[in-house]
């Protein structure tokens, strides 16, 4: 469903992702982790034509990124990591505004609307200027901003920062129900969350993918979590940068 | 074209669910109000006694009050038209909504035309102000039907093509007040640079001792220079054609001036794709 083919992203001289290529499957939950300024957020925004590639492309449902970025936005909700949201605008009309721009026909427009708003916990508040909602309600309105017209493909970028303990809960089962019958994409810190909502890991790190494996794998390999598997990846990598191999296995790095 | 009117809509209504337009259409209604307030009482007192204002005879109606009235109108939106430009870009940048905008499912053009008609929508609902008077004046007095026509339309133009130099102001930063002076500045340039070409000598500025062929082609160069700079005042072609005189020039040059800076936003909202 996703398929990304050695991508490289500069910023002026920095590399913020250098041919990063990986493949999620149709119907995955894709946990993607990597420490701050690891690459997360340069490779979200690539894949949902945010900002071009300086090298490489991806495939995302079908459809090329660079030669078909408008059949690429159809089929891609997207979160974006601030939730960037017009703040004047009242809830319920602006995802309303997001259904007629994603082209859901006028007369499904409402039924939509409802749907992602019950699915998102917004009733109560879709009458309410999004300016004046709460952090954890902003989050949902991005996830419910995401989910019109019913993409197959979700790509949410930290979609439980800033919510309080039982929103969390709340969100991640609400992104468990949709990895059913979605390819998702998600990233984050937090590394429970993966282990709990994801099927699969990839680990970038300075802008490199650094390890990527199957939950199943991880669980039935050796006795290492989640944490120690990714503290092992990201210092391996670190190591290799300085051309210090025994520090890497000292640190117990590997294949995970 | 659909999209468009989807993004227009958003951007339109968000002039009236935030101070931003009633401030603008408020300010506008309050200021040529009392221009024509002003305009009328002086005409008022000129056709009661053409004599002591030096008029042979009591003077025409649309060309001594109501052609100037709606050139003022026109001047009046592009002065204050950098506040409803300001934003159409540079906000969606600043608060981040820029990402969102770019993710959808939406061509540049879709994004730019819309916006740009939410602009124009601005613009119908001041000259609907205009109109206002408009209509209690037709109610007194016969007015020319062609003046009133081409009045309002060179208002119109006028100011839809200043509106998309202030769009691709706007679409160059990320800050408003930037935008909105920015816009305000090269309006006034434009302005000023004109008055200033009307001073520069009609002859030919190179010197005697250069050569005839050579004299000839600096002078043709220089005759061109002088009339652009001459012709770049936004409002210099507006005050014929607010007589209800139509030149097809006056036309061409908002419909080029309007078509030249959609064109460059176009190009400067397309530079991410090339730019770090």
């Amino acid at each position: 469903m996703i398929e990304v083919k050695g991508l490289t992203k500069y910023y002026g001289q920095l590399a913020a992702i250098e041919d990063v290529s990986f493949f999620v499957d149709k119907g995955e939950v894709l946990g993607f982790l990597g420490p701050n300024a690891a690459g997360k957020t340069t490779t979200m925004r690539i894949l949902t034509g945010f900002s071009p590639p300086s090298r490489g492309t991806a495939v995302v449902a079908g459809y090329d990124i660079k030669s078909d970025p408008i059949e690429v936005k159809r089929r891609v909700g997207y979160l974006p990591e601030s939730v960037p949201l017009y703040g004047e605008m009242v809830v319920s009309k602006f995802l309303r505004y997001v259904a007629e721009v994603k082209g859901v026909g006028r007369g499904r427009r409402m039924a939509e609307v409802g749907r992602v708003m019950e699915r998102c916990g917004l009733l109560e508040v879709s009458r309410r200027v999004c300016r004046n909602l709460s952090k954890g309600y902003r989050q949902r309105v991005g996830l419910a901003q995401a989910l019109i017209g019913d993409p197959p493909v979700l790509i949410l970028d930290e979609p439980t920062v800033g919510l309080d303990p039982r929103q969390i809960i709340e969100i991640r089962q609400v992104i468990k129900e949709l990895g059913q019958d979605h390819t998702v994409l998600l990233s984050t810190h937090i590394l429970p969350e993966v282990t709990m909502v994801c099927e699969r890991v990839l680990i970038i790190n300075r802008g490199r993918i650094v390890a990527q494996d199957t939950m199943a794998n991880l669980a039935r390999g050796t006795a290492r979590t989640l944490e120690e598997v990714f503290i092992a990846a990201v210092a391996q990598d670190a190591a290799e940068d300085e051309g210090a191999a025994p520090v890497a296995a000292a640190a117990g790095g590997g294949s995970l | 074209m659909r999209n468009s009117w989807a993004v227009c809509k958003r951007e339109f209504a968000s002039y009236f669910t935030t101070p931003i337009g009633y401030v603008v259409v408020g300010i506008f209604a309050a200021i040529s109000g009392l221009a024509f307030s002003a305009s009328f009482l002086f005409y008022a007192k000129v056709s009661v006694n053409p004599a002591m204002y030096a008029y042979s005879s009591v003077p025409d109606f649309e060309e001594t009050l109501l052609s100037p009235f709606l050139t003022f109108c026109g001047t009046l939106i592009v002065f204050i038209g950098p506040l409803v430009t300001m934003r159409l870009l540079a906000e969606e940048r600043n608060r981040g909504t820029m990402e969102l905008l770019l993710t959808q499912p939406l061509r540049d053009r879709e994004i730019i035309f819309g916006k740009y008609l939410a602009a124009l929508g601005m613009l119908v609902v001041m000259m609907a102000v205009v109109a206002v008077h408009l209509l209690i004046v037709s109610w007194y007095v016969q007015v020319e039907g062609a003046v009133l026509v081409f009045g309002l339309a060179t208002v119109f133009m006028m100011s839809a093509a200043f509106f998309s130099l202030g769009l691709f102001v706007s679409s160059v930063t990320s800050n408003q007040v930037t935008a909105g002076t920015l816009t305000f500045g090269l309006w006034f340039i434009l302005y000023i640079v004109g008055s200033f070409a009307e001073d520069l000598p009609e002859a030919n500025p190179a010197p005697e001792a250069w050569g005839e062929t050579f004299r000839n082609g600096v002078g043709f160069v220089y005759d061109i220079f002088r009339g652009f700079l001459h012709q770049l005042p936004i409002d210099f072609h507006a005050k014929e054609m607010a007589k209800g005189i139509v030149q097809p020039e006056d036309i061409a040059y908002y419909v080029l001036f309007a078509a030249f800076f959609l064109f460059l936003t176009f190009r400067s909202l397309e530079s991410r794709k090339w730019r770090a």
